[in-house]
């Protein structure tokens, strides 16, 4: 019998295909605009992500981490007093205007590295050598800061430009991920911060930080927050802090929550009607088999399979699709788009969900349908 | 089986296939990059952490001149070690050789006076002895002989005036002497010159800001280092501690307590800067070192890790558990 229903999915390829399309392309929709929604909050917390440390050190009422609140220069003495901390490294972190030789203005955070050990630094650099910017006057930009100020015919390795009325001459050119507001980041020393920004009572941004290996990363944060009366977050809580923000105070929330859920309504609609359209085509043969004596569990079971056939081809290929869309487009980092199994799982099950709908109600259409209907 | 005869299934399961690729590819998280240099890490299991300037052990000197004057000669440059009483420079002096060459002159009448004074003495006393030996009174008369010893006991009085003139003129002369030596500035102690900011030629003025000369001892080092008042309490004197400088985070010099400054201070950036800022308030502990295999300098900025003893009870959730008890070191 389960051959039997195969052939009729399969037989009519024109009718399978347009189910197939439904539910592929309701599948892609959705799984695409999840992912946008999920990299534009990577990208809100990019900042965190391209320092890649474990334990971020601040005022304990920070909201996110782009708006800073300075601690006194001893906190990163009083971190590295505390036990199950292995290391901890101040960070500034700030806007600035830069300045072109053109005579462009361009807003741009300034990173301060610790410059013993230049702890947060971007992994992987486009051009140059990163250890350059210990040199005198040295700063390095990411690749957007590059686009943004007017790409490499204006900005490039050994270009000289001032902050706040000091020199500044690039010396590399560091590969970065893409952040939410897209302002350029320039890379400098600790030290070399302090020589560019204004002049400010308190000026380390935060205390980097990372936990003993051995000692739960948990646990060494919530030690930094009761002993010294900091604000300590983990890389992942600080992130999340972050996206949260986002969603809350700006209308991306809001914007993209109803443009997701559309996707998912209007996928699934599309899912649940193509299916029961099919099934409903389909009333003639399943009402000749009850009449030769096929009992309405058989044909239940029968339909199901067909359902779940059609539902888990069209998810395969569908979230296929959409991740060939999101390799193709994301590579150069100019769309956000980062896929999760847990969205894809999600997706799974809401489509196995409204297979499972619409095949029952296909099947309470069956199970009272007369035999007789063949013969009218 | 008819559902691997379709090419959409095939589709599907590559599908599936891609996405699950490209899903464990950008799940790879990223390992940190390594830091160029070690970053500083503590060698014991429980610390008070601060930050510390190397310095000499004994407070530099600024070398001033004992008058102003004008500046003829700088014997020593920087780097130079000297040991105590170097001619460091030389002020002009060309007046006061000048009084010696008078005051060393009115010498020498006087000692011909003394010389001539000693004759007449001499001379008198041979007079008094030849009356004095004439026993006949009518031969000589008392007056006489009055006269004579009046006339050596004068002599002899003379000779005492012009003895101490002489050693008067002696000590004048000695005293230009002396006041010529002072234009030598000389180094109080040994040590290096740090700083050299004269030249000959140049005014040496009294209480200037900036010193002539900069002295300072940079055999023994000692480091000077700042703790958060906060962590003030756990401070226990005595205690081991090892420093580090910068960029080289892995090698330890171990210290020696020396003497916690019992007044605290308000922290000083150590940036270098011309306007320092107030930040908090920091205790100072003072630590001696042996001077490591790597060069270090007196200006240094440094890391240093203070050993405390297991920590105290409150304001640490009893839950969190205990540190590992074995740590690689």
């Amino acid at each position: 019998m389960n051959y039997v229903a195969l052939k009729m999915l399969f037989g009519d390829r024109a009718k399978y295909l347009m189910l197939l399309c439904g539910l592929t392309f309701a599948v892609m929709l959705i799984v695409q605009q999840g992912s946008i929604f999920w990299g534009l909050m990577m990208w809100s917390q990019a900042s965190i992500t391209n320092l890649n440390v474990p334990i971020w050190v601040t005022d304990p009422g920070i909201a996110q981490v782009d708006e800073v609140k300075p601690l006194a220069d001893t906190a990163v003495d009083r971190v590295r007093s505390l036990d199950g901390v292995e290391w901890a490294v101040p960070l500034y972190k700030g806007l600035l205007r830069a300045r072109l030789a053109t005579g462009e203005y361009h807003q741009i955070t300034l990173t301060g590295l610790e410059s013993a050990t230049l702890i947060g630094r971007p992994a992987e650099v486009q051009e140059g050598r990163f250890e350059d910017i210990l040199q005198p006057d040295a700063v390095v930009l990411d690749q957007w800061a590059v686009e943004r100020m007017g790409g490499p015919t204006v900005v490039r390795v050994g270009t000289i430009f001032e902050l706040n009325d000091k020199l500044a001459r690039v010396v590399a050119i560091a590969k970065t991920q893409k952040s939410f507001t897209n302002i350029p980041v320039v890379y400098t020393t600790y030290e070399g911060a302090m020589r560019y920004v204004p002049r400010e009572r308190r000026i380390l941004s935060y205390v980097l930080a990372k936990h003993k290996d051995g000692v739960p990363v948990e646990d060494v944060v919530q030690r930094i927050r009761t002993q010294t009366g900091l604000g300590a977050f983990t890389q992942e809580d600080f992130g999340f802090k972050t996206y949260m923000w986002v969603l809350v105070n700006t209308g991306i929330g809001i914007n993209f929550g109803t443009t997701i859920l559309l996707g998912f309504i209007v996928g699934m609609a599309i899912a649940g009607q193509t299916f029961y359209l099919f099934t409903i085509e389909n009333l003639r043969q399943f009402g000749a088999l009850k009449a030769m004596g096929a009992s309405s569990f058989t044909l239940a079971r029968m339909i199901l399979l067909q359902a779940f056939t059609v539902g888990l081809t069209g998810y395969g290929v569908g979230i296929g699709l959409a991740t060939v869309f999101g390799f193709l487009t994301a590579q150069g980092g100019n769309l956000p788009f980062a896929e999760t199994w847990q969205l894809l799982l999600l997706v799974l099950v809401a489509l196995l969900a409204i297979c499972l709908v619409s095949a029952s109600v296909s099947i309470i259409k069956l199970a009272r349908l007369e035999p007789a209907i063949v013969f009218r | 089986m008819i559902v691997f005869k379709r090419v959409s299934v095939w589709l599907a399961v590559a599908g599936v296939g891609f996405a699950a690729w490209v899903l464990i590819g950008a799940n790879k998280k990223e390992s940190m990059p390594t830091p160029i240099s070690e970053p500083p890490r503590s060698p014991y299991e429980q610390v008070v952490a601060a930050s510390g300037i190397i310095e000499a052990v004994n407070e530099n000197v600024r070398i001033a001149p004992a008058v102003a004057g004008l500046i003829t000669k700088v014997f020593v440059k920087v780097g130079d070690q000297v040991t105590e009483q170097t001619p460091l420079f030389q002020l002009d002096d060309r007046e006061l050789r000048a009084q010696y060459l008078t005051r060393e002159a009115a010498i020498a009448p006087l000692q011909a006076q003394i010389d001539e004074q000693k004759y007449k003495i001499g001379d008198l006393e041979t007079q008094l002895q030849r009356l004095q030996s004439v026993h006949d009174e009518r031969a000589v008369s008392e007056d006489d002989l009055k006269r004579t010893w009046y006339a050596l006991e004068m002599a002899k009085r003379g000779d005492q005036r012009l003895h101490a003139s002489h050693k008067q003129a002696k000590a004048q002369r000695d005293e230009v002497t002396i006041l010529l030596e002072r234009l030598t500035v000389r180094a109080p102690r040994s040590g290096i010159i740090l700083q050299v900011n004269v030249r000959a030629g140049e005014y040496a003025t009294l209480g200037s800001s900036e010193p002539l000369m900069l002295l300072g001892e940079t055999e023994q080092l000692q480091i000077r280092a700042d703790v958060d008042e906060v962590n003030a309490p756990l401070v226990i004197p005595q205690a081991p501690a090892v420093a580090s400088i910068k960029s080289l985070g892995s090698e330890k010099i171990p210290l020696t307590f020396v003497r916690i400054e019992p007044y605290v201070i308000p922290k000083k950036s150590l940036t270098g800067e011309n306007i320092e800022r107030v930040d908090t308030r920091v205790l100072r502990i003072i630590y001696r070192f042996n001077r490591p295999s790597f060069p270090v300098y007196a200006g240094q900025q440094v890391d240093v890790f203070i050993e405390r003893k297991p920590s105290r009870t409150t304001g640490r959730t009893p839950s969190s558990p205990t540190t590992p008890t074995e740590r690689p070191s």
